[in-house]
């Protein structure tokens, strides 16, 4: 428990969930897992928080064309979901990779998406973290960098996004639905994110008060099922990633004509490396191209002296990835 | 079951204000008094409820000492707020065998040595038991998933697997494999 | 009965949770406490002011160093007498309130000064300030036998290098935690501690009271590991001032984030070792260079060298250890204290030699058997080595070791390495009172406690086997100040300091009977009712050993199977195979579990912990479970053990410590066979994916197949 309290109330619905999550020092709460671990840290001072999670907001299944996944399902019930596992177990695998079987258990989509970076000097109490306290400094730009991202950090910040779910979702072309005071709108995974620039302290483009509701993910037949998710990490369960992929293609009279290549744990968002995709599109899935492919997915990756190694683990990782799913196995 | 008394629609900063409300846990009805409502399960069982079997080892959903089961799941009570749990069943290691004696998973950590210091025992138990109860025959790669997020640092998990083995070996009607 | 496989008599209350550990006893009126955490990395506190802190509702006291100037000076009172900063996050005060959220909020409140002074934050910073301490541990700090300089110059073989190992913390489960109250002059302590004797004497000392007035108890430890002793003292002492002034009982329970700064640590080291062999593979000379970290308040130095001195029959040997203080916490005995770190140089340079000679791992070390102490020049009481590595060997397969890096299963590259582990057996003062009951029934007590090892299942078993009683008959009471007075629970000595007690107080109880008239085929029962209708008891006495014309030790012998990704470079320990010698072995199922505990532990110090402090700031980073990593379930290895019985007769009942053994050697065995699957040797822990990436090939073995969709 840190020193400071807040308030609390369960949100009426969505509407009064909007209209008080605007407020300074507000903060909507599902499963806690991460929100309340920061809390206890003294690294997360909400003054009221607005609970979600009984809004109804946990439901599955399939909408139209798309995959509809509600935003306080939870982790759990979402992998063994029979829609997520026939359309996409893409999704199932990354979540399966993620965390514990409680925490698992707790967690929802919508924080899953929202959790805040592990950079060790964002968590900690005491230390200089920009993403923190905004001019309080980046102490592992100079400091610590192992866990510092390889793609999209800046003077300012070097954080990486931790979710393994989030690194799927993007490579399915998902689209988050996103309530707030001026309606409804939808906006795609790979823009819900910002990088951190001036303001590392802000992770997303939502405004204050808005809510995610739903995550909705093309269906199958339109993307491709040729999926797999690889997690890199130390130990061999329980642990965010060093670093992870996603990888998803199709193939159309055996050429390449579809390819998602994105990256997690490396950037302060799901990362997508469109030079590498580029290079699959009209090419056989081979061994030769995949190495080409990956080779220049990395390439002009800035690394700092502790987090090196990544570019040549991420190569690897994508040749892997691509691998798997060439290979079935 | 009560509804937490403290909702405002209003944000405020008096946040000393303490409620009242009722928890429902292992069966049984439990009355929370002038409680924060920023209070962890775990820290309402342990200190409020004189229910001490889910531990307090790390208070952030890192360990496992203080798995309960939340309407059917396995959580970590660390990471849940009392309040929030009201209207739910919670179940803790204290509920578990309604004779006072030792359920087979428990018998099993004894026969297999699976016991050392014991602080991490009660939550591995839970788990355990959420697994066995929702996958009878886990494979190996089940087993070592689905309770990795119960550390211990005293018995190098060896006896815990061959707890599980006797466990799934009795559950299934063969002969007893414990020595 | 001893040598069985008894299931632990405790165990039950553990499984079910009614096992009452020190945090969970529940006074009438309890305060919680928090400690106010210096910002700053080095200085002076010049100032404290709580009068925001006192306006926190629910706020009831707050101690400082003004509230404990009146303690006898001593190194566990330094810390709260003197306003001083030694490392970021020292305690610099105390709150006590009614709740948990109202003493934090208070010392979230509480104002401090400081007057910063320049600070060492790694010990890369002070290099030039290194000094040799007098003592590693029990052990002189440096030693010379011969003339190890000239024979390296004449040797044939020299391997020569540099090894280093990452500072780790214990983490036992259960955090540190104290409860207190007075009664009149006297007070009641229940306090997580591996030392309930030991903790009672520093209180006493500290407030001037008579040591009988001081109640400390411990039925119950949530795990140690080392780090439940002497660190945790001053800030106790604070909450036990803060309860005197209150009058009420007051908690205090460390955080998880605490337990990386107030409790101790496994210093870091650096180790330069040179170790020569001749043309045949002998070794004739080893020199061992230790530099380690210590604190600016406190010295302490691993014996890590020490392995160097007697493990191997060696003519030429010298050693030296190194400190350089910093403004981090202070380091203490830590499972496996200088064996884990020095066995990982030494077992390394040995498996480079073994390469470079020719010569198979397993009889290099063979023809290096030391029969005898070469350091003390004395015999061991007994040393099993040679058949813990023909047993562990066998098991293993060792035999069909393929060449290096050959070997591939998948995506994982295979590797096989072993190593040599041992540990000294000590024994320490120890008291035991037997009581026969009236219903003739068995009541044990010793002031010990059971950090989790099994000290209330053996000492039962001690007693039923002499007194020749079910073990369901007997009692056993442990871990309070009011019972006999115990060994203090580390460096595995309870079990073989308990045992010449026990049995002194079971061979008085047989002869007080006997005295009484118990007739030769009278059961303990009978004989209590017809002659002693109140019970009867008897206490054994054990002193500490003096080992002086002989040595003990336990030694092991650890196979391992690494499997390194042929890609991506993850590392996993897939099996272990060991052997281990520790005398007369009582318990084979609680043995076993130890020592797979304590080879877990190894490896996670191998591949996974460690304590990352921020070099600028002198702050740990990533104080929590998920960023310091230690081994979870699907990291477990298979584990094959194989417990070798010795029948030292030198020993009090045969019986050596087992606790240690696990935890050393396995490191090297594990960096071995992690060359022998990449070809990469990784001399510094814990050995991460990056150590090895760059130079595995490539490539994926295995040919890509065709593929249609």
């Amino acid at each position: 428990m840190s020193g400071v309290a807040f308030a609390y109330s369960r949100a009426a619905d969505v509407a009064d969930a909007v209209a008080r999550g605007g407020a300074p020092g507000a903060a909507f709460v599902a499963g806690g897992t991460d929100l309340l671990q920061l809390w206890k840290a003294g690294r997360a001072t909400p003054t009221e928080l607005i609970d979600v999670y009984g809004l109804g907001l946990d439901g599955i299944g399939v909408d139209g064309d798309e995959l509809s996944i509600g935003a306080t399902a939870r982790l759990s019930d979402v992998a063994r979901h029979p829609f997520v596992v026939d359309q996409h177990p893409l999704i199932a695998e990354a979540v399966l990779a993620s965390a514990s079987g409680q925490i698992r258990n707790m967690a929802t989509v919508g924080g899953n998406l929202l959790q805040r970076t592990r950079c060790p000097y964002f968590r900690t109490a005491g230390m200089a973290c920009n993403k923190h306290r905004p001019g309080s400094g980046c102490g592992a730009l100079d400091g610590e960098d192992r866990h510092a991202a390889l793609f999209g950090a800046g003077s300012s910040c070097v954080a990486t996004h931790p979710s393994d779910l989030a690194v799927a979702l993007v490579a399915l072309d998902a689209t988050v639905e996103v309530s707030g005071a001026r309606g409804v709108r939808r906006v795609g995974l790979s823009e819900l994110y910002r990088l951190p620039g001036e303001r590392p302290d802000v992770d997303t483009t939502l405004a204050a008060g808005e809510l995610i509701t739903r995550v909705l993910v093309p269906r199958a037949a339109s993307i491709g099922r040729l999926a797999t998710y690889v997690k890199v990490r130390d130990r061999a369960s329980f642990e965010f990633a060093l670093l992870s992929v996603a990888a998803v293609i199709r193939i159309d009279a055996g050429t390449i004509v579809h390819a998602r290549l994105v990256c997690g744990g490396v950037a302060p968002a799901p990362w997508r490396l469109p030079a590498g995709e580029a290079l699959l599109i009209g090419q056989k899935p081979e061994r030769g191209v995949f190495t080409v492919a990956a080779a220049a997915a990395v390439e002009g990756a800035p690394p700092l002296p502790g987090n090196s190694f990544k570019v040549e683990l991420l190569r690897r990782a994508l040749v892997r990835t691509l691998t798997t799913i060439a290979t079935g196995s | 079951m009560t509804a937490p008394q403290a909702h405002s629609n209003e944000p405020t900063n008096d946040h000393d204000v303490t409620v009242g409300y009722s928890l429902s846990i292992n069966g049984g009805t439990h009355p929370v008094q002038d409680a924060w409502i920023g209070e962890s399960l775990l820290y309402v069982l342990r200190e409020r409820l004189g229910l001490p079997g889910a531990k307090n080892a790390c208070e952030q959903g890192e360990c496992g000492s203080c798995s309960v089961v939340l309407d059917g799941t396995l959580v970590c009570s660390c990471l849940v707020l009392a309040a929030d749990a009201v209207g739910s069943e919670i179940a803790t290691i204290e509920g578990l065998s309604a004779d006072g004696g030792l359920t087979d998973v428990q018998q099993a950590f004894l026969d297999a040595g699976a016991v050392q210091c014991g602080f991490c025992t009660t939550g591995l138990v839970m788990s355990v038991h959420d697994m066995l109860d929702t996958t009878p025959a886990p494979t190996d790669l089940e087993r070592r998933e689905a309770i990795s997020g119960n550390l211990c640092r005293c018995t190098g998990y060896g006896r815990i697997f061959e707890a599980i083995d006797l466990v799934v070996t009795r559950r299934s009607g063969s002969p007893a494999g414990a020595s | 009965m001893s040598g069985e496989r008894a299931r632990r008599i405790e165990g039950a209350l553990k499984v079910t949770g009614r096992a009452e550990y020190a945090g969970e006893v529940r006074p009438d009126g309890m305060l919680h406490a928090a400690l106010v955490q210096a910002e700053i990395t080095c200085g002076d506190v010049v100032g404290i002011d709580d009068s925001a802190a006192r306006h926190t509702p629910g706020f009831v006291d707050q101690v400082s160093y003004d509230d404990a100037r009146s303690l006898a000076p001593s190194t566990a009172t330094a810390l709260i007498r003197e306003p001083v900063v030694h490392f970021p996050g020292q305690p610099v005060g105390l709150t006590a309130a009614d709740t948990l959220l109202a003493a934090r909020t208070a010392a979230a409140r509480v104002r401090v000064d400081y007057v910063e002074r320049p600070s060492v934050a790694a010990i890369d910073q002070a290099l030039d300030e290194a000094y040799a301490p007098a003592m590693a541990g029990r052990i002189i700090g440096a030693s010379h036998r011969g003339d190890p300089a000239v024979a390296l110059t004449g040797a044939h073989l020299v391997v020569r290098n540099r090894y280093q190992t990452a500072v780790n913390n214990h983490h036992p489960m259960e955090p540190h935690v104290v409860v207190c109250w007075w009664e009149g002059e006297q007070v009641v302590v229940h306090t997580s501690t591996q030392a309930v004797y030991g903790t009672r004497a520093i209180i006493a000392h500290a407030l001037a009271m008579p040591a009988d007035d001081v109640r400390v108890v411990c039925r119950y430890l949530g795990g140690g590991f080392g780090c439940k002793g002497q660190l945790w003292w001053p800030w106790m002492l604070w909450t036990l001032t803060a309860s005197k002034r209150t009058g009420r009982p007051i908690r205090l329970e460390l955080t998880r984030a605490q337990m990386f700064t107030l409790v101790g640590r496994r210093q870091e080291t650096v180790q330069d070792l040179a170790v020569g062999f001749d043309a045949t593979g002998r070794l004739v000379a080893i020199e061992h260079d230790v530099l380690a970290q210590t604190s600016t308040h406190g010295e302490y130095c691993d014996t890590t060298a020490e392995v160097s001195r007697r493990l191997y029959a060696c003519p030429n040997v010298r050693t030296l250890h190194r400190l350089v203080r910093t403004n981090e916490p202070q380091p203490i005995p830590m499972r496996a204290p200088g064996t884990a770190p020095g066995t990982f140089a030494l077992e390394s340079a040995l498996d480079e030699a073994a390469e470079q000679l020719g010569i198979d791992p397993v009889e290099l070390r063979v023809r290096n058997f030391a029969d005898h102490d070469h350091d003390a020049d004395v015999p061991w009481s007994s040393n099993s080595l040679l058949q813990c590595y023909q047993v562990a060997a066998d098991r293993f397969g060792w035999a069909q070791r393929p060449a290096s890096a050959t070997v591939v299963d998948g995506r994982w590259r295979i590797g096989w390495g072993m190593a040599t582990t041992c540990y000294p057996a000590h024994r320490q003062p120890c008291r035991v009172r037997v009581r026969l009951q009236p219903d003739g029934t068995i009541v044990v007590q010793c002031g010990t406690q059971d950090m989790g090892s099994g000290t209330y299942t053996v000492l039962a078993q001690m007693v039923a086997d002499a007194l020749g009683v079910p073990l369901s008959q007997v009692t056993v009471e442990l871990g309070d100040t009011l019972l006999p007075e115990g060994p203090f629970s580390g460096g595995s000595q309870v079990t073989a300091s308990m045992f010449p007690a026990a049995r002194q107080a079971t061979d008085a109880l047989r002869a007080q009977l006997a005295e009484l008239g118990m007739g030769h085929d009278e059961t303990l029962a009978d004989a209590v009712q017809r002659i002693a209708p109140d019970g009867i008891e008897a206490e054994g006495a054990a002193t500490a050993n003096a080992d002086i014309d002989v040595r003990c030790m336990s030694f092991g012998a650890i196979f391992t199977e690494v499997g390194v990704d042929a890609d991506l470079a993850e590392i996993r320990v897939r099996r272990v195979t060991a052997a281990f010698a520790t005398g007369r072995v009582l318990n084979p199922l609680l043995t076993e579990s130890q020592h797979i505990g304590g080879l877990i532990g190894g490896i996670g110090m191998t591949l996974l912990e460690q304590t990352v402090t921020d070099r600028s700031s002198g702050r740990i980073i990533g104080d929590n479970l998920a960023d310091y990593l230690v081994p979870v379930h699907a990291d477990m290895p298979e584990f094959d053990i194989a417990l070798i019985d010795e029948d030292d007769t030198y020993l009090p009942g045969g019986v050596k410590g087992v606790g240690m053994l696990g935890t050393a050697g396995i490191q090297a065995a594990i960096a071995n066979a992690i060359h022998h699957a990449t070809g990469t040797r990784v001399r510094h822990l814990p050995i991460r994916i990056e150590d090895l990436l760059h130079e595995l090939p490539a490539t994926t073995p295995g040919a890509l197949p065709s593929m249609s969709e």
